[in-house]
C-alpha cells in the first residue's frame, strides 16, 4: 500500500534489456537504441511542449522594434533583452491587484473545496451510508457538467445572490469544478488508509469528527497536497466565469485582466501580454516544481482503487 | 468668453502643461457661471468607458477630468473596458439596476434600454443651439421619440489608409473615388507584389466598417424603414461579387484578422492599403524619432474617404461613441454637469485634439477647430459625423440593429462568400434567416 | 461541524424525545453521513444543480440581457435545429467532409458548431490519447533527472489556458509567425510564403487542434504514468520469462491493468474538449467563417455579445445529450473490457 512515487520504471527496462539480450546486441548498441527509442521522442514531445513557453518569454523581454521584425534580426533570440515591460506590467498597470485577486480567490475557493470534499469524501468512504454510491456517482456527475453549460444561468444565480462582480462570485462558484475532481482524488486516498486504526479509535470512544481530524487527515497530508494543486490550478486558470462574473477593474483576474486589459483598441501590446502571462505563470510552476512527486503520487493512490 | 477661448488655444501650442493650468482655470469660472446642473453634496460619479486606442486621448481626458473635479468637487472615476465589452456590462448593469454611473459605448447602445437612462434633452437642445447644431447621425444616435437619452461625444472615423508611394506605383496618382477604380486599384497593388487587406474575422470595429460600406455602396440593405428584412436583393448580390473580387486582390489572411491585424501589417509593411483610424498613423509618427523606418511610413501614408458606389452618396460606417447616464445613478445632476463639461468647445477642442483626429467631433461648430489644420493627412477623419450612416442603416437604431452587429450576420454574409464557402446567394439566405429572427 | 445547526435540527427533527434524537444524530451512519455530505452537497446543489435546470428553463423562453423573458416552449430549439434535425445534422457532416451543398433547415452556424465541436473533440482526443499514453510509457522507464522531466512535462498544463493561447495566437499570427519563419528557413516553403494559420478553414482548424492538445496532453500523460506505476513489476518479469515480446507485454499486461484509469482519464479529456471556451475564445473568436466555431462559443457570442439568452442557453442545453453520450460511451465501452479482464463492477 505504499503509495510514494518510489521507482517502479524497471517495468519496461528490464524487458527491454532481456530483449536486447536475447538479440545479442552489445552495450554500445543498447545505449543507441536506448538514445533512439527514448531519449530521442521525449526530446521532441519536450521541446514542442517548452516551445511556446519559450516563446512567451522571449517576447517578454525583447524590445518592441524586433517583434515585428522577422528579416534582419534572428526572431529566436535577442540580443538587447529588457525588462522594460515587464516594469510596466508591474509598475504601471494594475497588475499586482489581478495578481492578489487571483491568489485570494483561488485560496479562498480551494479551501472551501478542499473542507467540503475531505468531508464528502470521507462519508462516500468510511461512514458507508445509506446510498453512498449513489451519490459518490451523482459527485462523479457533477465533474462533467462543464462551465460553459453553466455560465449563462449562472450569471442569472451570481445576480439574485448579488454576488455580481464581487470576488465571492467566483469564490462561491469555482468549488462547483474543484468539488467532484478533489472529492475522487480523496476518496481514492482515504481506501488506502487501514481500518484498523480507526476501529481503535472508535472503541476509545472518539468520535467520527474527533477520528477524522485526528488520524485520517495527518495519515492524508500528501492527498491533500496533490488536491490542494490541482484545485488551486483550476482555479488560476479558471476563464469564463471570471470573464462573465467580474466587472470591475480591480476585482479582474489575471487572466481576464490580460486579455481584456492590454489591448489598447486596435494595438496589441504583445511585450506585456506575454510577460504577464510569464508572471502570471510563475507561482504556478514554481508550486509544481516542489510538489510534482506528491502529485504523481497522490494520482496513483487515487487511480489504484 | 471669446477671449478666454483663444487664450486657451494659444496656450494649447506651447504645451500639456499650460494648457492643464489653464484648463483648471477655466473651469473653476465655468462652474460658477456656465454650469446648468449643480452637482448634489458629495457626488462621486464612475464613467466605464471603451478602452482608449491613442495614449494621448486617454491623457488629455484624464486631465479634462481632473479640471471637472478641481471646478466642483465631484471625484469621477474612469474605468476601461476594450470595446467589445462595453455593451453587456451595461446591459447587465441596467438590468441589475445597479453599476457605473455613466457609460461610454458604441454605437446604439444607449437604445438597448432607452427607458433606463437619464433624459438630457434640455443639455443636448443647449449644445446643440451653442454649437452650430448636431450632426444628423448624431442625433439619431442621440435622441429616442423626441427625447434626447445620450450624449453622442464623438465619432471614430473609418478610413481608407494607403501607401502613397505604393498607389502610385501601381499607377494611380489619387485614390479613386468609384468602385470601379478602387477595384483596379486592389488589383494593381496586388500585381506590383504590394498588397491591400481588409479584415474579415470577427473584427467590430473594421471588418463592420468595411463590409458595411461594401453593401450599401452597392444600394443593398440588411432592413428598410419600417424594420422589414430586405436582404436578398440583387443589390446585395452586386455588392458580395465585388467584395468576392476584393479580397482576392487582397493578401491571404484577412478572414482571420481581427482588429489589431491591419495595423501591424501596414507598419511591418505586409499590406499597404487597408481600413482603420488614423490610428496607424498616430503610431507611427510617435516612434518616428526612435525609427526611420516609422518615419518614412509616416511621411508616405495617407488617408481617404470610402469610394462612392452606385447608391451615389457617402456610404461609410463610423464608429459613434454616444454617453449616457444610468436612472439608478445617485448624481443625475452631476452626470450632466460632467457631459456639459466635456462637450463644452474649451474641453472639447484640447481633448480631441489629444486624440490626434482618431476621434471626430459631433457638433457643428467643431468644423472651425484649429486642430484640424494643422496636418492635411488628417483631414479626412473632420466630416466623419457628416458622412457616416448608422447602424442599421433605414432601418430603427436598436437593440435589433445592435444585435445584428454583434451576431456579425453582415460580416458573416460577406466573408461566406469572399471565400467561396457559400455561393453568394447561399450567403445572403443565411443572413436573411438570422436577420429575419432578430427582426421578429 | 459547528454545534449550532446540529442543535437546531435536532429540534426540528425529534421534538419527543430529544435526547435519544440528538444521539442518533450523533451516532447514526446515515446521519453522520448526511452532515459530512452538506458542504459538498450545499455547493453543488446551490450553483450546480439549480444553474443547470435553470439553464434548461431559460432555453424555453426569450430571456434577454436585459429583460426577463416568456415562456416560449421549443421555439429557440425549432430555431435552431430546424424542423428536420436528423437530416440537418447528416446535411452538415457530408456537407463539410465531402462537400456537398445540402440545404439546411436550421440555423447553419449551429450546425456549423456542432459539427466543429465533434470534429475538434474527436481528433483532438484521439491524438491526445495516444500521445499522451506514449509519453506516460517513455516517461515510466528509468531515466536522470526523472522529476524535472516530469515537471517539465507538466508546464503546458500548469500555464493558464487563456495565457498559454495567447502565446499561440502570436505563433500563429499571419505575418509575423515565427513557424512560418522556420519552415521558411529549413527550405520546407518558400521565402516569401506565408502559411495562413487562422485564416484559413482547414489550417485553423488543424491549429487549434494542436493548441488543445500541446495543452491536454501533460495532464493525461502524468494521469497515465500514475496508472502504469500502480502495475506490478512482477508480471513483467514473468511475462519476460515466458518469452513475451515487449508488443505483447504492452496489449496483455499493461493495457488491460490500464484500462479503469484510461477510461476516466478520456472521460475527462473528451468532455474538457467538447467543451472548450477559452483557447478558441482567445485565437480565433469562431472565425475564420466560423470554422471554429463550437457550441461553447456560439453560445457565448449569441447570449452574453448578442444578448439573446434564451438562444445561448438553447444552444448549452443542446450539448448535454452529445456529453451524456460521450460518457455512456467512453464508460460502458471501456467499463465492459474491464469485466472482461475479471475486474470488479466497483
Amino acid at each position: 500500500m505504499t503509495r510514494t512515487g518510489e521507482p517502479r520504471d524497471s517495468a519496461v527496462q528490464v524487458t527491454g534489456d532481456a530483449a536486447d539480450h536475447r538479440e545479442g546486441i552489445d552495450h554500445l548498441e543498447t545505449r543507441l537504441s536506448r538514445m533512439v527509442t527514448l531519449w530521442l521522442p521525449l526530446g521532441i514531445i519536450m521541446l514542442v511542449l517548452l516551445f511556446p513557453f519559450y516563446w512567451m518569454t522571449l517576447t517578454a523581454i525583447k524590445p518592441d522594434a524586433e517583434l515585428i521584425d522577422l528579416d534582419t534580426t534572428n526572431p529566436l533570440w535577442t540580443w538587447h533583452p529588457t525588462f522594460k515591460h515587464i516594469y510596466v506590467l508591474l509598475f504601471e498597470t494594475d497588475y499586482p491587484v489581478w495578481l492578489w485577486n487571483t491568489m485570494s480567490v483561488a485560496i479562498g475557493s480551494t479551501v472551501l473545496s478542499l473542507i467540503a470534499s475531505v468531508g464528502a469524501a470521507y462519508a462516500i468512504v468510511r461512514l458507508r451510508y445509506r446510498g453512498a454510491n449513489w451519490v459518490g456517482g451523482a459527485i462523479f456527475l457533477a465533474y462533467l457538467v462543464p462551465p460553459s453549460i453553466l455560465f449563462i444561468p449562472l450569471a442569472k444565480v451570481v445576480f439574485d445572490y448579488g454576488l455580481f462582480d464581487t470576488p465571492f462570485a467566483l469564490i462561491l462558484t469555482y468549488p462547483t469544478i474543484l468539488i467532484p475532481f478533489s472529492t475522487w482524488l480523496l476518496m481514492g486516498y482515504f481506501k488506502t488508509i487501514p481500518f484498523e486504526l480507526e476501529e481503535c479509535a472508535l472503541i476509545d470512544g472518539a468520535t467520527r469528527w474527533q477520528i477524522l481530524v485526528r488520524i485520517v487527515l495527518p495519515l492524508a497530508i500528501p492527498g491533500l497536497i496533490s488536491a490542494f494543486i490541482f484545485c488551486f490550478t483550476l482555479c488560476w486558470n479558471e476563464f469564463i466565469y471570471a470573464l462573465t462574473f467580474i466587472s470591475d477593474q480591480s476585482n479582474k483576474t489575471v487572466p481576464v485582466a490580460i486579455v481584456t486589459n492590454f489591448t489598447d483598441g486596435d494595438i496589441f501590446r504583445w511585450g506585456s501580454i506575454m510577460a504577464g502571462a510569464l508572471v502570471g505563470s510563475l507561482p504556478l510552476v514554481v508550486l509544481y516544481a516542489f510538489f510534482v512527486e506528491h502529485y504523481v503520487a497522490a494520482m496513483t493512490g487515487a487511480v489504484k482503487e | 468668453m471669446i477671449s478666454r477661448r483663444s487664450l486657451l488655444k494659444g496656450s494649447v501650442a506651447l504645451g500639456g502643461a499650460a494648457v492643464t493650468l489653464d484648463l483648471a482655470g477655466w473651469a473653476k469660472a465655468w462652474a460658477a457661471d456656465d454650469m446648468m446642473y449643480a452637482p448634489e453634496e458629495g457626488a462621486s460619479l464612475q464613467l466605464l468607458r471603451w478602452k482608449r486606442f491613442v495614449q494621448s486621448e486617454e491623457d488629455s481626458f484624464l486631465a479634462l477630468v481632473a479640471a471637472f473635479t478641481a471646478a466642483t468637487g465631484v471625484a469621477v472615476e474612469v474605468l476601461s473596458e476594450s470595446m467589445d465589452d462595453v455593451q453587456p456590462k451595461a446591459s447587465v448593469a441596467a438590468n441589475v439596476g445597479t453599476g457605473p454611473d455613466m457609460f461610454w459605448g458604441l454605437y446604439s447602445l444607449p437604445h438597448l434600454f432607452s427607458e433606463k437612462c437619464i433624459d438630457v434633452t434640455d443639455l443636448c437642445t443647449h449644445l446643440g443651439e451653442k454649437y452650430g447644431g448636431w450632426a444628423p447621425s448624431a442625433e439619431v444616435y442621440g435622441t429616442s421619440g423626441d427625447k434626447w437619452i445620450a450624449v453622442p461625444v464623438a465619432y471614430n472615423a473609418n478610413l481608407i489608409n494607403f501607401r502613397i508611394s505604393a498607389m502610385n506605383e501601381a499607377g494611380f496618382s489619387e485614390m479613386p473615388g468609384d468602385l470601379e477604380g478602387f477595384l483596379e486599384l486592389n488589383k494593381a497593388l496586388k500585381g506590383i507584389g504590394k498588397p491591400g487587406g481588409m479584415a474579415l474575422g470577427h473584427a467590430s470595429g473594421d471588418g463592420n466598417a468595411w463590409v458595411h460600406w461594401v453593401l450599401w455602396a452597392h444600394g443593398g440593405y440588411l432592413v428598410d424603414a419600417n424594420d422589414e428584412v430586405i436582404i436578398n436583393s440583387p443589390e446585395t448580390e452586386a455588392a458580395l461579387e465585388y467584395a468576392r473580387q476584393l479580397y482576392e486582390a487582397w493578401i491571404p489572411g484577412t478572414a482571420s484578422w481581427n482588429d489589431a491585424f491591419n495595423n501591424k501589417a501596414f507598419l511591418a509593411e505586409e499590406v499597404w492599403l487597408t481600413n482603420n483610424g488614423v490610428s496607424i498613423y498616430a503610431a507611427a509618427k510617435r516612434q518616428a524619432a526612435e525609427d526611420p523606418k516609422m518615419a518614412m511610413i509616416a511621411e508616405d501614408m495617407d488617408h481617404a474617404f470610402w469610394p462612392i458606389g452606385p447608391a451615389g452618396k457617402p456610404t461609410e460606417f463610423h464608429i459613434c461613441y454616444p454617453l449616457l447616464g444610468m436612472q439608478y445613478t445617485r448624481y443625475p445632476n452631476a452626470v450632466k454637469a460632467f457631459m456639459q463639461f466635456l462637450m463644452e468647445a474649451e474641453h472639447y477642442e484640447p481633448w480631441l485634439e489629444g486624440a490626434v483626429a482618431y476621434l471626430s467631433h459631433s457638433y457643428k461648430a467643431g468644423d472651425d477647430f484649429a486642430f484640424w489644420s494643422a496636418d492635411p493627412k488628417l483631414v479626412a477623419a473632420k466630416p466623419a459625423a457628416w458622412r457616416t450612416s448608422t447602424a442599421g442603416h433605414l432601418g430603427s437604431v436598436g437593440e435589433k440593429a445592435a444585435a445584428a452587429l454583434a451576431d456579425f450576420i453582415v460580416l458573416d454574409m460577406v466573408a461566406n462568400a469572399c471565400s467561396g464557402r457559400e455561393s453568394v446567394s447561399g450567403a445572403i439566405k443565411i443572413a436573411e434567416r438570422q436577420a429575419k429572427r432578430l427582426y421578429r | 461541524m459547528a454545534e449550532t445547526p446540529l442543535e437546531t435540527a435536532r429540534r426540528a427533527a425529534a421534538p419527543d424525545d430529544a435526547a435519544s434524537a440528538w444521539t442518533r444524530l450523533q451516532s447514526n451512519r446515515n446521519w453522520l453521513g448526511f452532515w459530512f455530505m452538506l458542504p459538498a452537497a450545499a455547493f453543488l446543489i446551490l450553483f450546480l444543480a439549480y444553474p443547470l435546470g435553470l439553464g434548461v428553463w431559460l432555453s424555453f423562453t426569450d430571456a434577454k440581457v436585459g429583460s426577463e423573458g416568456e415562456w416560449i416552449g421549443l421555439e429557440n430549439y425549432e430555431w435552431l435545429l430546424g424542423v428536420a434535425p436528423v437530416s440537418d445534422f447528416l446535411g452538415i457532416i457530408a456537407n463539410e467532409l465531402f462537400g456537398t451543398e445540402f440545404e439546411l433547415e436550421g440555423d447553419t452556424t449551429f450546425w456549423l458548431s456542432v459539427f466543429n465541436t465533434l470534429l475538434y473533440t474527436v481528433v483532438a482526443s484521439a491524438i491526445k490519447f495516444a500521445i499522451g499514453l506514449y509519453l506516460a510509457l517513455l516517461l515510466n522507464r528509468h531515466m536522470p533527472f526523472k522529476a524535472i522531466i516530469r515537471a517539465v512535462v507538466l508546464i503546458p498544463f500548469i500555464v493558464p489556458t487563456v495565457l498559454s493561447a495567447i502565446a499561440f495566437w502570436w505563433i500563429f499570427d499571419t505575418q509575423f509567425s515565427i513557424l512560418t519563419w522556420m519552415l521558411q528557413g529549413l527550405g520546407a516553403i518558400a521565402e516569401d510564403h506565408q502559411i495562413n494559420w487562422l485564416g484559413d478553414e482547414t489550417m485553423a482548424r488543424a491549429s487549434v487542434i494542436f493548441a488543445n492538445i500541446w495543452r491536454g496532453v501533460p495532464f493525461i500523460a502524468i494521469t497515465l504514468l500514475a496508472g502504469l506505476q500502480t502495475v506490478s513489476a512482477s508480471l513483467y518479469e514473468a511475462a519476460v520469462i515466458d518469452g513475451a515480446t515487449r508488443w505483447q507485454m504492452f496489449r496483455y499486461i499493461t493495457y488491460p491493468l490500464l484500462t479503469p484509469i484510461i477510461a476516466v482519464v478520456m472521460t475527462f479529456s473528451v468532455l474538457f474538449t467538447f467543451t472548450d471556451f477559452q483557447l478558441i475564445w482567445v485565437l480565433t473568436r469562431g472565425g475564420p467563417f466560423n470554422a471554429t466555431h463550437l457550441m461553447a462559443t456560439l453560445s457565448y457570442q449569441r447570449a452574453i455579445l448578442g444578448g439573446y439568452l434564451g438562444e445561448g442557453a438553447a444552444i448549452s442545453t443542446a450539448m448535454i445529450p452529445f456529453l451524456l453520450a460521450a460518457i455512456m460511451f467512453s464508460w460502458f465501452g471501456l467499463q465492459r473490457r474491464k469485466w472482461q479482464h475479471g475486474g470488479r463492477d466497483d
